[in-house]
């Protein structure tokens, strides 16, 4: 079923969302129509036209929500960053439009993402390379005490980021092949039978380099980001609890062997726990978000009438915060149901596939999309230790953007896939 | 902009991304339901037909997949059972379907089909079979996505 004229209509109204988010900013301080106004309508009504067409013409069967809710939550985003920090805003239209033009690449070149799956090994070479670049000296560069970047040309870029889909490909390609031989027990150890260890190899190579290279960087978010999605695919390719009951076990020792052996893992714990105790010292970030979807209330101040640049970063991981100061407990809660929406689109999609490939591929693209939210989200409501990692597609940051603006297109190309054949 | 209009355009804002939101929800409820087809117009029919229609023992079963050719299993005597364990003689390659989903089997010179406690059902001519029930040559088993017929 071709689903674009839904599509279109939606595109529309994200491309309000994002021009009225946009003038709200300026209306808090002034009551003339601002004169960027022409020039950001003309960007939007360029990227609906553009990513339609695209759409139309290369994956007309896909699924006619994931574009336009990921365009909805830029706009939001967008504003916001305009509104805590207008110097960032002219770099992050930048990316935005590198991020469409990567977009719309990606569903132009990958015409069948099963041809994905002949370079599994490739693709593991570099995800890991990709995570490995930020340690090589020369270009490797430390912000905020995280080796997680890479200056090139006085670009910065965290390519942590990009080798998320990376290595989620991998993963979906390499366990597709192997599934069965890692579903039926052929050894036995103890009361158990296990499937023969060597099957794991690759796969405890590249799990466990991930995450020692995320240790060595000290990034937080993205250990539990990769740990979650290999376990998550490895989960969805065999059907076996005891994966899952296995990973938790080794989750909870690795957190505890974190928490044990590195300062910067106990500080954030320490502050989950004491952000009041300490809120004149390191907890100040967190409570200061707290304090900010406090003053939301149910509606929230209005966009650019709250005090939402008292929070530090509050343009990247705390950008949460900020909508929901300014937007309230509604704003919020739409927010999250958007991302809602793109998971279980996701999962829609993962459960609708005819091959094994495909099904991977898109639980565990979901998976990330899904997670990233959730610790974010999480750990500037308290709900969980705060790591630092972006708001898929709100956030400020080149590298998140274009990333999961690629997701989104390799998702979209598995559902156009399966509507095509239906 | 004087505090009043601003006040208003917070609140229409809002009211726009629920708009959204909704539109995308309506998207997924019609994806749910399928497109509106019109219903049959005499459903008398369909009620007294399987009545009035000989119930003749099936001798065959025949999967039909999608993207596959359809595929025959004869019925002699033996118990037959259905799912994606590689171990069923009639083996799915539906992500709807159990390990071991349902079974086939004959009694007493008749043949009946059972569920075997799958997660999403079996049905029998679009009545979900919860416990075993005669199958006759015409009837139609689904499972997930998949649909067997029983023939002559």
């Amino acid at each position: 079923m071709r689903r674009r004229n839904a599509e279109l209509a939606m595109m529309i109204l994200a491309g309000v969302i994002a021009v009225g988010a946009n003038l709200l900013v300026d209306f808090a301080h002034s009551s003339a129509l601002p004169a960027w106004l022409p020039v950001y309508a003309l960007l939007v009504v360029g990227t609906i036209a553009l990513t339609t067409s695209v759409m139309r013409r290369f994956a007309p069967y896909a699924d006619p929500l994931l574009l336009p809710v990921a365009i909805a939550l830029s706009g939001i985003g967008f504003a916001m960053i305009r509104r805590l920090d207008p110097t960032l805003a002219g770099p992050q239209l930048a990316w935005f439009v590198i991020g469409l033009v990567a977009f719309c690449a990606t569903l132009i070149v990958v015409r069948d993402h099963r041809r994905l799956e002949a370079f599994r090994y490739t693709l593991m070479v570099v995800g890991l390379g990709l995570l490995l670049l930020p340690l090589a000296p020369g270009v490797g560069h430390t912000i905020n005490s995280a080796r997680l970047w890479v200056r090139i040309g006085g670009l910065n870029f965290q390519p942590a980021e990009l080798a998320k889909v990376v290595l989620a490909t991998f993963l979906a390609a390499f366990l597709a092949q192997k599934k069965e031989l890692l579903t039926i027990g052929t050894t036995k150890v103890g009361p158990w039978v296990i499937p023969a260890p060597r099957h794991f190899g690759p796969l405890i190579l590249a799990w466990g380099l991930s995450l020692a290279v995320m240790v060595f960087e000290r990034d937080l978010g993205s250990s539990v980001l990769f740990f979650s999605l290999f376990l998550a695919t490895l989960y969805v390719a065999t059907e076996r609890a005891a994966y899952g009951v296995a990973g938790l076990g080794l989750f909870t020792g690795g957190t505890l062997f974190a928490y044990h052996s590195f300062s910067h893992v106990q500080t954030r714990v320490d502050i989950w726990l004491h952000v009041w105790d300490r809120i004149d010292g390191r907890g100040y970030q967190l409570a200061q978000s707290l304090f900010a979807l406090g003053t939301g209330g149910l509606t929230g101040a209005g966009i650019g009438q709250g005090q939402p640049k008292l929070i530090p970063f509050a343009s990247t991981d705390f950008i949460f915060s900020a909508i929901g100061e300014e937007l309230g407990f509604f704003g919020a809660v739409a927010v999250l149901t958007a991302f809602g929406i793109l998971v279980a689109r996701g999962l829609h999609i993962a459960l609708r596939a005819r091959d094994t490939f495909s099904t991977l591929l898109a639980a565990g693209l979901t998976t990330v999309l899904g997670l990233q939210t959730f610790l974010i989200i999480g750990g500037v409501t308290r709900l969980i230790p705060l790591t630092g990692i972006t708001l898929p597609f709100v956030s400020y940051g080149g590298s998140s953007i274009l990333a999961n603006f690629i997701l989104l297109a390799l998702l979209l190309r598995i559902s156009d896939g399966e509507g095509r054949s239906a | 902009m004087p505090q009043l209009v601003l006040t208003v355009l917070k609140y229409l804002f809002i009211v726009l991304l629920y708009l959204f939101l909704g539109r995308a929800v309506r998207v997924i409820y019609l994806d749910l339901v399928g497109p509106r087809v019109p219903r049959p117009a005499s459903p008398k029919v369909p009620a007294s037909e399987p009545a009035k229609r000989k119930r003749q023992a099936p001798r065959v079963l025949v999967l039909t997949q999608e993207n596959k050719e359809p595929q025959s299993f004869p019925m002699n005597d033996q118990p037959i059972t259905i799912g994606r364990g590689s171990t069923c003689e009639v083996v799915l390659d539906d992500n709807y379907s159990s390990q071991f989903h349902a079974r086939v089997f004959p009694r007493d010179g008749s043949w009946f089909v059972e569920d075997l406690g799958s997660t999403n059902g079996t049905y029998l001519n679009r009545v979900k079979v919860s416990s075993a029930s005669p199958l006759a040559a015409g009837d139609e088993i689904r499972i997930g996505k998949t649909t067997i017929e029983a023939r002559r």
